[in-house]
């Protein structure tokens, strides 16, 4: 159908339209319109991915100048693949309407492992490998090495792409990775680096969080995608823990062996070089001299090793004199990482902050902080020199390299911690140091400052006024909708004790108290008993998960459970996991009904979907907190209490509660789906936790839903579920929940609309 | 395992001495304690591997778990104290990244034995030549160490100033939740109220105590630092933010107080610009057009404009003065306006 949205015409590829989505379209119109940034909170199953693709669309045609390229990303490559899906829809119905081919070019974009066509390489499995195997075959002095020997092996999807490729544009359509792939084969041109090169001037890109957050990959993928572009970062309630990996670096004694293994090739490549042909060394001491930026870092193929994020100054600069010649790199390298080596020597955990690293390296291997900047920039050039093509080998050094760049180039923000055993294993000496990234702001700054758009959007971002906290942002719209139902689908109840009264709570001090594993123990076998077809249970750890199922073995808990459902557990490796998840989801579709017990922030928790008969129930067992005394956790709530005023439990409930809601999202993926969300812990009643509960479901939770026992419970689940089963269609949705064209433009709905965005 | 450390000489492994410390002299190779104790207890020796002469009491504990490392930080701590020159002694960056090249090289030369005779006669030279600059350079930290010296200070003093503060805040309020609690259960025990009415005022209390919190969570703030986390300055140089004038301080003056102006027609007082339309002024004049419009321009004030000037000054007769006053408001022109449409 066909939208007036505040005065934009959007094309819309359903019949019908939900009303919050018609309000999401308008708040977005007026972020896009002010060119600022917006959070937009809208529950999962509401058709998001659509609605944000409809009105930008329409926006870019509308105003092609304001508007020209906007950039999705999402976390996964199924939900890529959805949001082609999509835009496919949209398009479809785009040329329907009009009759004529839309000049809109849409893609997405993978690592090489999703995207490589070349016989051989793509059989890899790791993607590692097979980015590493793609360097060797595509490097342009390997393709050099080619020109002058026909024996060195080259990548013939690679030279048709060079060859033809870059003149002739992608034509207009949508591409999802099968497509492009598909469209390799056929031109026999890589899909990989058509896409990368397609980018520039795609309207519509889509791919994963990364290649824009990323430093080291951002630069090589995402530097030349214009200021006018709107970026969309979808379900994105973890965004600042993303910011805050893409920054950090962790070094283990392994790892630092590895280095010294690789240094040692370097040596004896070197020398090799100096024999043979000494000229290529000269040739690049000479332009570290001149104090050029290396102009084929630009070229494409020899994207394996670049810098962290580098104020632009130093990047101009010349290369210091200590690490100019090759010889001299790498004994610098070399007394790095023995400096590194003698730090994880260390008894108790040692904490510090960059500035007092740089002293210590100083006073104690006489490294200064200028050339330690230029590592990673240094290093990248000296492996492009010696014409390395196996590049797995050098990544423990690249990632050492990064550290020093990192750690000389920011003092704030950032923490060593350096743990010389696990907490679990204080026998085993295991000594690790973490560089870890405090500010989630870093990441992506620029991100908010390059783009005049970005919105950042999820099912579960409450309370949203965190987020411009710890990124550090000012949104011009924030704002949380809810869902319009026409009956009441959801039921969130907290339940706080059990039949004996005795509270339930996963707490430390009771969690292992036998009484309350017995009631959580009950609740569940309650709630199988009453409940049809698929639960899901929740966690707050995998420890906890563990000690509760050991002791409802003793405590005959699991062979009531198992007369009425089959019972599947998520472990931590992902090949047991996934089969237990088949079985689960097989168990739910010939009715014989499953129970999957998993933990939040588990695989489970984020992006598996339980719509439907696979999970009419979700059972929260206590909050599901981080692990509190972990070091780097300690220090990041230290620098956001120093820096935002952001107090430590106010940002520990933030954190456990955004989870809980991310695991109690999982049971609805839309309006005809219906779910039961069970909070089984005392402290879930009180204000400052109920709060922070998305709006969506805040709505449903009522006060008599708050303090339940186990029997109340199971009451109310019966007496609902027996309401839920009654049929259902689509006219009982419609002109509540559901709009047609004429429903919307009612004066009645307008108001209503117009209400709810002051309301909000 | 090979990971383990291995004296050279007697072959003892760490792990089957834990005790066992590895020493290294200016050489470059390592020997455990005892055969240290051994080999040069008369204090002086040759090392067992190169046969170079060594004294005992240069022997150090290794650091590195690569003897060399060691070797080369003490020659390169040797050298660095000579070769001390800084960025600001040089005229460009270009000169002073191949004084740093010269240096490396002299240390990498020294470690590797390679040339010994020229390299240490161009230790002499250099000595000889900038004697005086090393000397001065030598009770002078360059500007990087200054920053970082700068850095940690900075970083210890908002640390332990920031812990107290927030402990105390934390505690307080414990307490004050404490304070509060207890003193609604004396007011449920011991006072006649409405039990109802009590603990909805004891909600509004707290609740309003909550909203007090913040801001004075708040008051510590951050400091803005002067800084970028690279060193660099924000704004126009650090040292000079006290150089800027004061800010020139307002003078105290009474109030001013706004008095609506009297005009002085000398004649019929002129309809207000309000009534013109209403009292078909406009018949006669022609309409502003929607360029004028749009410049802020109405055919009123033309209209307005020339009958003032038509009614000013009518009365005026050097003998009698007569004088009407007219006021700027609406309400006191009331009663002339029904007399002219009449």
């Amino acid at each position: 159908m066909k939208l007036n949205v505040d005065g934009l015409l959007v094309y819309f590829p359903y019949d019908y339209i939900y009303p919050e989505q018609f309000s999401y379209m308008l708040e977005l119109k007026r972020a896009l319109d002010a060119k600022g940034h917006c959070l937009l909170e809208m529950p999962s199953g509401t058709g998001k991915t659509t609605t944000l693709l409809s009105l930008i669309v329409a926006y870019m045609k509308a105003h092609p100048l304001d508007l020209t390229k906007l950039v999705y990303c999402s976390r996964t490559v199924p939900e890529i693949e959805k949001v082609m899906e999509e835009l496919r829809k949209l398009m479809t119905y785009y040329e329907k309407e009009l009759g004529m081919e839309q000049n809109i070019l849409g893609l997405a974009l993978s690592s090489r492992k999703n995207l490589c066509i070349h016989p051989s390489v793509s059989k890899e499995r790791e993607g590692k490998v097979v980015d590493g195997r793609c360097y060797s075959l595509t490097a342009s002095f390997v393709r050099a090495r080619h020109a002058a020997d026909d024996a060195v092996p080259i990548c013939e999807f690679y030279e048709g792409f060079d060859a033809h490729g870059k003149e002739f544009p992608l034509p207009p359509g949508v591409y999802n990775l099968d497509d492009l792939k598909e469209y390799g084969q056929m031109k026999r041109w890589c899909p990989y680096f058509l896409a990368r090169h397609t980018i520039t001037h795609a309207n519509i890109v889509v791919y994963s969080y990364h290649y824009l957050l990323d430093p080291k990959i951002a630069e090589v993928v995402s530097k030349e995608i214009s200021k006018t572009s709107v970026v969309v970062f979808d379900e994105a309630h973890n965004i600042d823990n993303v910011c805050i990996d893409s920054m950090s670096v962790k070094i283990t004694k392994r790892l630092l062996d590895k280095c010294s293994n690789s240094i040692t090739i370097l040596e004896t490549t070197i020398s090799n070089m100096k024999e043979n042909d000494s000229k290529r060394l000269e040739k690049e001491y000479k332009r570290l001299v001149e104090g050029l930026r290396d102009a084929t870092i630009a070229r494409e193929t020899d994207m394996a090793l670049v810098n962290p994020v580098l104020p632009s100054e130093v990047l101009e600069e010349a290369v210091p004199g200590t690490i100019r010649t090759a010889e001299h790199f790498v004994a610098f390298l070399k007394r790095v990482v023995e400096y590194i080596k003698t730090r994880l020597r260390v008894q108790q955990v040692v904490q510090e902050s960059p500035a007092g690293f740089l002293r210590d390296i100083h006073t104690k291997v006489c490294i200064d902080r200028k050339p330690l900047r230029f590592t990673a920039e240094r290093l990248a050039s000296l492996i492009r020199t010696l014409e390395i093509s196996d590049l797995t080998d050098f990544s423990p050094l690249v990632t050492v390299s990064h550290f020093a760049t990192l750690v000389s180039t920011y003092t704030k923000g950032f923490t060593i911690i350096i743990e010389p055993f696990e907490d679990r294993a204080p026998t085993v000496s295991n000594p690790i140091l973490y560089f870890s990234c405090l500010d989630s702001s870093i990441a992506i700054k620029p991100v908010f400052n390059r783009f005049q758009t970005v919105v950042i959007t999820s099912g579960t971002l409450s309370p949203l006024d965190m987020y411009p906290k710890i990124l550090d942002f000012h949104p011009v719209i924030m704002t949380s909708f809810t869902m319009t139902l026409a009956r009441p689908c959801i039921l969130p109840m907290i339940v706080s004790k059990g039949n004996d009264q005795v509270a339930m709570s996963s707490r430390y001090e009771t969690r292992e108290d036998t009484a309350v594993i017995r009631n959580y123990g009950n609740l569940l076998v309650e709630v199988a008993a009453a409940v049809p077809d698929g639960i899901v249970c929740f966690f707050t750890s995998y420890l906890y998960l563990e000690t509760i199922v050991s002791s409802w073995y003793d405590q005959g808990i699991i062979d009531q459970l198992q007369r009425h459902k089959l019972l599947f557990i998520e472990t931590q490796d992902a090949a047991e996991t996934s089969l237990a998840l088949i079985n689960y989801i097989k168990a739910c579709d010939n009715g014989r009904g499953a129970v999957l017990l998993s933990v939040a922030r588990g695989k489970v928790s984020e992006g598996i979907d339980f719509d439907h008969h696979l999970g009419r129930a979700v059972l929260m067992f206590g909050i599901p907190y981080v692990y509190t005394q972990s070091r780097i956790l300690r220090a990041r709530l230290e620098y956001l209490r120093d820096q935002f005023q952001i107090r430590e439990n106010d940002f520990l409930t933030f954190d456990a509660m955004r989870h809980a809601a991310q695991c109690l999202g999982r049971c609805m993926r839309g309006k005809t789906d219906y779910g039961i969300m069970v909070l089984a812990d005392k402290r879930f009643s009180r204000a400052d936790k109920r709060s922070k509960l998305p709006k969506w479901i805040q709505e449903h939770l009522k006060d008599t839903l708050c303090n339940l026992s186990t029997e109340e419970c199971v009451q109310i689940c019966k007496r609902w579920l027996r309401q839920m089963a009654q049929p259902f269609s689509r006219e009982d949705q419609l002109g509540i929940s559901l709009l047609t064209l004429e429903q919307l433009q009612s004066e009645d709905m307008q108001k209503k609309i117009q209400l709810r965005a002051q309301g909000v | 395992m090979d990971d383990y450390q291995t004296c050279p000489k007697c072959k003892t492994t760490k792990y089957r001495n834990p005790a066992m410390v590895l020493m290294v002299n200016t050489c470059g190779h390592a020997l455990c304690e005892s055969c240290v104790e051994l080999l040069f207890a008369k204090g002086s020796g040759a090392c067992p591997e190169c046969k170079c002469p060594l004294r005992r009491n240069n022997f150090r504990v290794q650091l590195f778990e690569d003897p060399a490392v060691d070797k080369e930080v003490d020659i390169r701590k040797r050298i660095l104290k000579e070769f001390n020159k800084r960025q600001e002694d040089f005229p460009t960056l270009r000169e002073y990244n191949d004084y740093l090249e010269e240096v490396e090289t002299i240390i990498f030369n020294l470690v590797f034995d390679i040339d010994p005779t020229n390299t240490n006669k161009m230790i002499d030279n250099y000595k000889k030549e900038n004697k005086d600059i090393t000397q001065k350079n030598r009770n002078r930290q360059s500007q990087e160490e200054m920053e970082l010296e700068e850095l940690l200070e900075a970083e210890k003093a908002q640390q332990s100033e920031k812990a107290n503060l927030y402990v105390n805040a934390e505690l307080e309020e414990k307490k004050q939740k404490h304070k509060a609690r207890e003193k609604l259960i004396d007011e449920l025990m011991f006072s006649d109220a409405d039990a109802k009415s009590i603990v909805a005022s004891h909600v509004q209390a707290t609740a309003a105590l909550a909203k007090e919190q913040p801001k004075a969570a708040a008051q510590p703030g951050v400091v803005k630092s002067s800084k970028f986390s690279s060193g660099v300055q924000i704004g126009l140089r650090g040292q000079h933010t006290n150089s800027f004038l004061p800010i020139p301080k307002q003078e105290d003056l009474p109030l001013y107080r706004y008095t609506a102006p009297v005009f002085d027609y000398d004649g019929p007082p002129p309809p207000p610009i309000e009534k013109l339309g209403k009292l078909n002024y406009f018949a006669n004049i022609r309409a502003a057009n929607i360029t004028e419009r749009a410049g802020g321009y109405t055919e009123a004030m033309s209209c307005c404009r020339a009958l003032q000037e038509a009614l000013g000054g009518l009365f005026y007769s050097p003998q009698l003065m007569h004088k009407t006053a007219v006021l700027a408001t609406n309400s006191s022109t009331q009663d002339t306006d029904d007399m002219e449409t009449t």
